[in-house]
């Protein structure tokens, strides 16, 4: 069933363990002296998606399902057989047709070879001829299984959660105003949705709604849409952002802090295990007996009563957390095409706004630190143009401003990693493979 | 430090090593399959009959979508949007009454899905009683027949697709009687979609089988157009001819949809003039004011069902499908709930069950000699591409272009599978 996650093609045959992305990037993890190198990649290859994916006016789900055709089509093969720019575009092409918003191949060969021509990139070669690209769609459809129709933890937050508001008439503007639209009288018959009937859905403010959507599109950095189910990395993202999120903190703290744990040190994140909330969720209980009685679903209790694993919610939190640790390293060159985030946020599906391209895709990358507590919807916007933020207030131990992972530094091993791959395939008997050790030296020189 | 070989790769053919890779790995079409013949072809491409080489030696329907071409060579230039749905969609779906896809051989730029084989479909069912037995389907066949029609749509709609061209030629009936529905080459999912649905096709439904909510030119439709296309088909088939045979108008020049003048007389003859009170949105369709200006009818459906559907309760099934407000029109799961169906004679999962053997379809005939190469050859026989009435056309875009799917449909040419 197309809709039905569990009798998913996505559920059935792409979700892996770690062994089999581990066992994916061994050729790769040859010609990188530190496995880093691979992670900085995909958050490379994915801003790279983004990019195009922005320049095209594809939709946030459009942009992400060109990212996880990406990644797919890496668990078969490595960086340093390929080409991973033509890769990108082709899954730029699938995408924009899988998701029913079809691009000519001839504006993705034109925005491909301006974007990737850029400095950071440096690709003089990218074919004009457009049946070059045409085959390599050929050949990651293959790749792909044919397995078309992804599923995204967008959706399960749609489901799960609605703007505080009484004018539900513009709840989650463009992205839910387009399903209405297109669906009428569809709905009547459709019973419950993804995840029940929309009652008790969570009723959040629209920044931590934006918060939420925006964790989302940062978990696409990583591999993390290969090795768990979408619905798990949405409640994820929820759960960060009742901790990130200042507004939200603010309010969720105090029930926190009133119950059994007077000594709860709420300033961090790694004692929020779902454990200690368990208890405070009882507590809760009482709490609202006290509360005005059309109070909202209280979060904690929201995400206690959810029917998953919430050791496993926390899992991936984790996975997220350490994800923005690495990425704090990395710094995207400020250029022409640096994502604007104030004009995402404005964008963004929560904002009622029914614009174009580009909606929704802010990242809340670099807001992590709970120490931030100035953090709100406009200084995260601010603050998300793609510059590492507050670097000399917090910086990250062992890392200076001038050993940040640029994309021009990843260019260069990109290349050197494809040049050394095919110097040990034209020399079988040279008693290759070698690991390529010196990248930091070449990349600096590149860069 | 590199080679001219490397340099030549790097910046030339940079995939060229993955290819070889692939191409090395890749099992041909021919290497697990006897191509047995030829059965029909479209502007989609071609089907085929063939058997699999492996222990089971099973039979499958084999559809080749025609590559685009440059001249007689033919190069890659993008899987139509029509390819990419049926893929997409057929790889998700598992039910008894939807043709189910094998799998999916992507080699030397053509595409090729293998499906089950089903012997018959509606239309061949519908010319076997009009030219050889010339007698009306019997009520249990009938019955049958559009029961698990309707059962197989209740599956594509609780997944949220829709199927766009459901048509006689289009639903098949294997040769053990289970019905299946196919061509998903111009469905789509509703779920969420980025964009209206009106943005991607502009022409759905072939025309006879078209509700009259896209006659009139809205701009938002849903699953009732599925349930509109049910009671053609149901219709088609008590009558032996379509019950609804208008006159397609083109579209121009610009590529506009034309107000669809001699359908809607078609159906107002037989259903009448709609007014507000039966379809209170009528007023606000683009070509209402077109349609104002058309001679008015009278509702004579009752009559129509009189000599063909024989029953009270077939004639409420058909009047309920035919609704002209679409949030009224009967859903295909109200519609397997219907008292129609719960009468005697009962619907049977073998819809042959009660069909005398004598009386049973022929096998599909499949020819050798007009039988173009299912492998590429420059310079096909042109007669086998020109007339087929599907809609699920491709261009660069993906898109359906239906330039060439607006013809009224061509029934010598309209079989598939």
């Amino acid at each position: 069933m197309a809709t039905d996650f569990w009798a998913s093609s996505h559920y059935k045959r792409w979700l892996v363990d770690r062994a089999t992305l581990k066992q994916a990037r061994a050729d790769d993890l040859q010609y990188v002296d530190d496995p880093d190198y691979l992670d900085f990649l995909a958050i490379y290859f994915a801003n790279v998606i983004s990019k195009l994916g922005k320049k095209l006016q594809l939709r946030q789900r459009a942009i992400a399902t060109a990212t996880v055709f990406f990644r797919r089509f890496y668990l078969k093969n490595s960086y340093c057989e390929t080409d991973p720019f033509i890769v990108i575009s082709a899954c730029c092409y699938v995408a924009a047709k899988a998701e029913e918003s079809p691009i000519h191949i001839k504006n993705i060969v034109a925005e491909s070879r301006s974007l990737f021509s850029q400095e950071n990139y440096g690709i003089k070669h990218f074919p004009s001829d457009h049946t070059k690209l045409a085959e390599m769609e050929f050949y990651l459809v293959d790749d792909l299984e044919c397995d078309l129709t992804v599923f995204h933890p967008y959706r399960t937050l749609l489901s799960l959660c609605r703007k505080e508001a009484a004018d539900t008439a513009s709840l989650f503007g463009s992205e839910e105003g387009e399903a209405d639209e297109a669906g009428v009288g569809i709905s009547g018959d459709d019973g419950p949705r993804y995840w029940g009937t929309g009652e008790g859905q969570l009723e959040l403010s629209e920044g931590a709604l934006q918060t939420v959507w925006f964790i989302i599109n940062d978990t696409y950095r990583s591999d993390l849409c290969l090795l768990h189910p979408p619905h798990i990395i949405a409640i994820a993202a929820l759960y960060l952002t009742f901790i990130l999120h200042q507004p939200t903190r603010d309010t969720i703290l105090p029930q926190i802090a009133a119950q059994n744990h007077p000594n709860h040190q709420p300033e961090t994140p790694q004692e929020s295990t779902p454990q200690p909330r368990r208890s405070s969720r009882q507590a809760n209980h009482h709490h609202t007996a006290v509360e005005p009685p059309k109070k909202p679903q209280d979060p904690i209790t929201f995400l206690a009563e959810l029917n998953v694993s919430l050791p496993l919610v926390a899992t991936v939190a984790q996975e997220i957390i350490s994800l923005y640790t690495l990425w704090d390293r990395y710094k995207e060159d400020a250029g022409p095409d640096a994502p604007r985030s104030s004009k995402d946020a404005a964008n963004s599906p929560f904002s009622g706004s029914t614009g174009g391209g580009g909606a929704g895709s802010g990242s809340v990358r670099g807001s992590v630190s709970p120490a931030k507590r100035s953090v709100t919807g406009s200084s995260r916007s601010a603050s998300n143009a793609g510059t590492p933020m507050d670097v000399g207030e917090e910086p990250v131990e062992g890392w200076n401003e001038e050993e940040y992972v640029t994309p021009v530094m990843l260019s260069a091993l990109l290349l050197r990693m494809r040049e050394s791959r095919l110097a040990d395939m034209s020399h079988p008997a040279s008693g290759r493979p070698v690991a390529v050790n010196k990248m930091l030296e070449r990349t600096q020189a590149a860069g | 430090m590199l080679g001219d070989w490397s340099t030549d790769i790097l910046q030339h053919d940079p995939m060229r090593i993955y290819r070889a890779k692939r191409d090395a790995a890749r099992r041909t079409v021919t290497s697990k399959y006897n191509i047995i013949g030829f059965i029909s072809s479209g502007t989609y491409g071609r089907v085929y009959k063939a058997q699999s080489l492996d222990d089971e030696g099973k039979i499958h329907a084999i559809k080749k979508f025609k590559p685009d071409k440059e001249g007689d060579v033919v190069t890659y230039t993008g899987i139509s949007q029509s390819a990419i749905r049926e893929i997409a969609l057929n790889r998700e779906i598992d039910h008894e009454n939807i043709v189910a896809l094998k799998e999916v051989i992507l080699e030397d730029k053509s595409i090729y899905m293998v499906f089950e084989y089903a012997e018959h479909d509606f239309l061949q069912v519908i010319h076997h009683h009009s030219q050889t037995l010339r007698s009306p389907i019997s009520t249990a066949f009938l019955k049958s027949l559009i029961y698990q029609l309707f059962n197989g749509l209740v599956y594509l709609h609780s997944c949220h697709i829709l199927h766009r061209d459901l048509k006689p030629a289009n639903i098949l009936i294997t040769s053990s009687g289970v019905v299946k529905i196919g061509d998903l080459g111009l469905a789509r999912l509703i779920y969420e979609p980025l964009q209206p649905l009106f943005a991607g096709d502009k022409v759905v439904v072939t025309i006879w089988y078209r509700a009259p909510e896209l006659l009139m030119g809205a701009k938002h439709y849903n699953k009732a157009i599925d349930c509109w296309a049910v009671g053609c088909v149901m219709a088609e088939l008590a009558s032996l001819r379509p019950i609804f045979k208008g006159e397609e108008a083109k579209l121009d020049s610009k590529k506009n949809v034309p107000f669809q003048r001699d359908q809607l007389l078609k159906i107002f003859e037989v259903l009448g003039t709609p007014d507000e009170k039966d379809w209170p949105g009528v007023v606000d369709m683009p070509e209402y004011q077109n349609m104002k200006r058309l001679d008015p009818f009278s509702n004579r459906l009752s009559d129509w069902c009189q000599s063909r559907i024989r029953t009270p309760s077939g004639y409420e099934l058909l009047r309920e499908l035919f609704a002209y407000d679409p949030d009224n029109r009967l859903t295909a799961k109200d519609a397997l709930q219907h008292k129609w169906f719960y009468e005697d004679p009962k619907p049977t999962w073998n819809a042959f069950q009660s069909v005398p053997a004598h009386q049973i379809p022929p096998h599909r005939r499949i020819t050798q000699d007009e039988a173009p190469s299912m492998m590429p050859q420059p310079a096909q026989n042109t007669s086998h591409q020109a007339s087929f009435a599907s809609l699920s056309g491709g261009g660069p875009y993906g898109q359906a272009t239906g330039g060439n799917g607006t013809h009224a449909p061509s029934r010598k040419k309209a079989r598939m599978h």
